[in-house]
């Protein structure tokens, strides 16, 4: 990538509102002010998937424990995520480690573009938090049957994964436990409309994800 | 409604592939297949409001021990769930009671449309299955603070309201009481992006209705299987 005005995906970008109740700028501003007050150890940044875990009992269970702030809005791509670390979301909190979950929404990009798009957002977090951990989840698989999405979205895991191999401050998780069935065939029991994680998906990718972080957090509290 | 003129909410239309992985269809194909297998004494049918009920635990509580179907699909308008029913989302079954809440993303149309779309669906759904009642959700409030689309919302409420009463098995039923506080504001405890809700926002919504249904499966006589041509 050679600048980012070249690539959109690398281009901070605030949400438009084209419904007509201004809700993108709501819950960033929502975030701004929540983070006033609270010290989190870990923040997990992205769109829907990050969200929507907020809402289940998965959260209480594992990441509350470890401090954690939610920072997920439903819909957002990686220039959407960059706008908003920009513009305020990491202005008053130092978080060990950050969980980036984002990419999957970026439609219209190829796969470089979006990880230039991950890998403009880890570098962001490196120069505003120069002592925190980037933790980047691998985007999951979609769609029903095999589709050009899947394909894209692991090109995405694998680029992002070359690009952090030489970072000691980011690393890529694979979180796919292993939606995609030998038939091709992803289950609504564990993405339920092909896309959004299920409870029982969400423990499926939490576990792992969990005992990683934990690590992590241990690891940081030693340096 | 005024004249001869269609009222584009009433109109059926499938939803497009644009993202490029066909989850739409591949919703409705198993939802069509679902009909085959299931015997629902209840059927939701709608948006994202209904679809992510499912998801949480109030669904079991409530909805589970009902026989209750879910057919809603995140981006619904009234056209989408048209395109739906017409196209086998009804075959089959024979549910008691139709739950139907959808209107909050019909963004292209008025609220006088969009009353018009889902009075047409409660028709649709009155003359495939006449012994079907029908149960129509009132739209939240969404958004932060005031803004032009709670006032949509409401005016669409306000037209079910007259409307609904003048088909005979349908009535309306508002949930959205309590939401909106006295500042004007939505919290993000019962919204968490001040329009889908989350596990506490549900639970409130779901007393007044599981209530409601009980009261109209009480009412209604069962039929005998043999007698269903």
């Amino acid at each position: 990538m050679s600048s980012e005005d070249s690539n959109p995906a690398a281009t901070p970008t605030p949400g438009v509102d084209t419904q007509g109740d201004g809700r993108w700028m709501s819950l960033h501003n929502h975030f701004v002010s929540n983070s006033k007050d609270k010290e989190p150890d870990v923040l997990f940044v992205g769109d829907s998937l990050v969200q929507l875990l907020y809402q289940f009992e998965v959260w209480q269970d594992l990441f509350s424990p470890l401090h954690a702030l939610n920072f997920g809005v439903g819909g957002d791509a990686t220039q959407h995520v960059l706008w908003r670390l920009s513009n305020g979301e990491l202005g008053h909190i130092s978080p060990k480690v950050v969980v980036l979950w984002v990419g999957t929404n970026n439609h219209g990009h190829t796969a470089e573009q979006i990880c230039g798009g991950i890998m403009a957002i880890v570098q962001l977090i490196k120069d505003k938090l120069p002592k925190a951990y980037t933790l980047v989840l691998g985007v999951l698989p979609r769609g029903k049957m095999p589709n050009p999405l899947r394909e894209r979205n692991a090109q995405v895991n694998k680029l992002v994964q070359e690009a952090v191999s030489s970072l000691p401050h980011a690393s890529l998780l694979n979180v796919d436990p292993g939606f995609v069935h030998s038939d091709g065939s992803i289950s609504h029991q564990d993405l339920y409309d092909y896309l959004h994680l299920t409870p029982q998906g969400y423990q499926a990718v939490c576990q792992p994800l969990h005992a990683h972080l934990k690590g992590l957090l241990e690891k940081q509290a030693e340096n | 409604m005024s004249g001869d003129e269609i009222n584009p909410a009433a109109v059926a239309q499938a939803v497009e592939d644009v993202q490029g992985d066909d989850r739409w269809m591949s919703q409705h194909t198993r939802f069509v297949q679902e009909c085959k297998d299931a015997e629902p004494e209840v059927l939701f049918i709608g948006d994202s409001m209904v679809q992510l009920m499912q998801q949480y635990e109030i669904w079991r509580e409530l909805f589970s021990p009902l026989h209750a179907l879910n057919f809603g699909i995140g981006g619904d308008t009234t056209c989408n769930v048209l395109w739906r029913l017409q196209n086998g989302e009804l075959d089959n079954i024979r549910p008691k009671v139709t739950v139907v809440w959808v209107g909050t993303n019909n963004h292209e149309h008025s609220a006088e449309q969009v009353a018009g779309g889902i009075l047409a669906i409660a028709q649709l759904l009155t003359s495939r299955l006449p012994k079907t009642k029908v149960v129509v959700l009132g739209l939240l409030a969404r958004g932060d603070g005031p803004n032009p689309l709670r006032e949509k919302n409401a005016a669409v409420n306000g037209f079910l309201r007259s409307w609904l009463p003048r088909l005979g098995q349908a009535q309306f039923l508002d949930v959205g009481a309590g939401f909106v506080h006295s500042d004007g504001t939505i919290s993000t405890r019962d919204m968490f992006d001040f329009l889908h809700l989350t596990a506490a926002g549900y639970r409130a919504i779901a007393k007044p209705l599981s209530d409601l249904l009980l009261q109209i499966l009480d009412e209604t006589p069962e039929e005998k299987r043999a007698s269903l041509v």
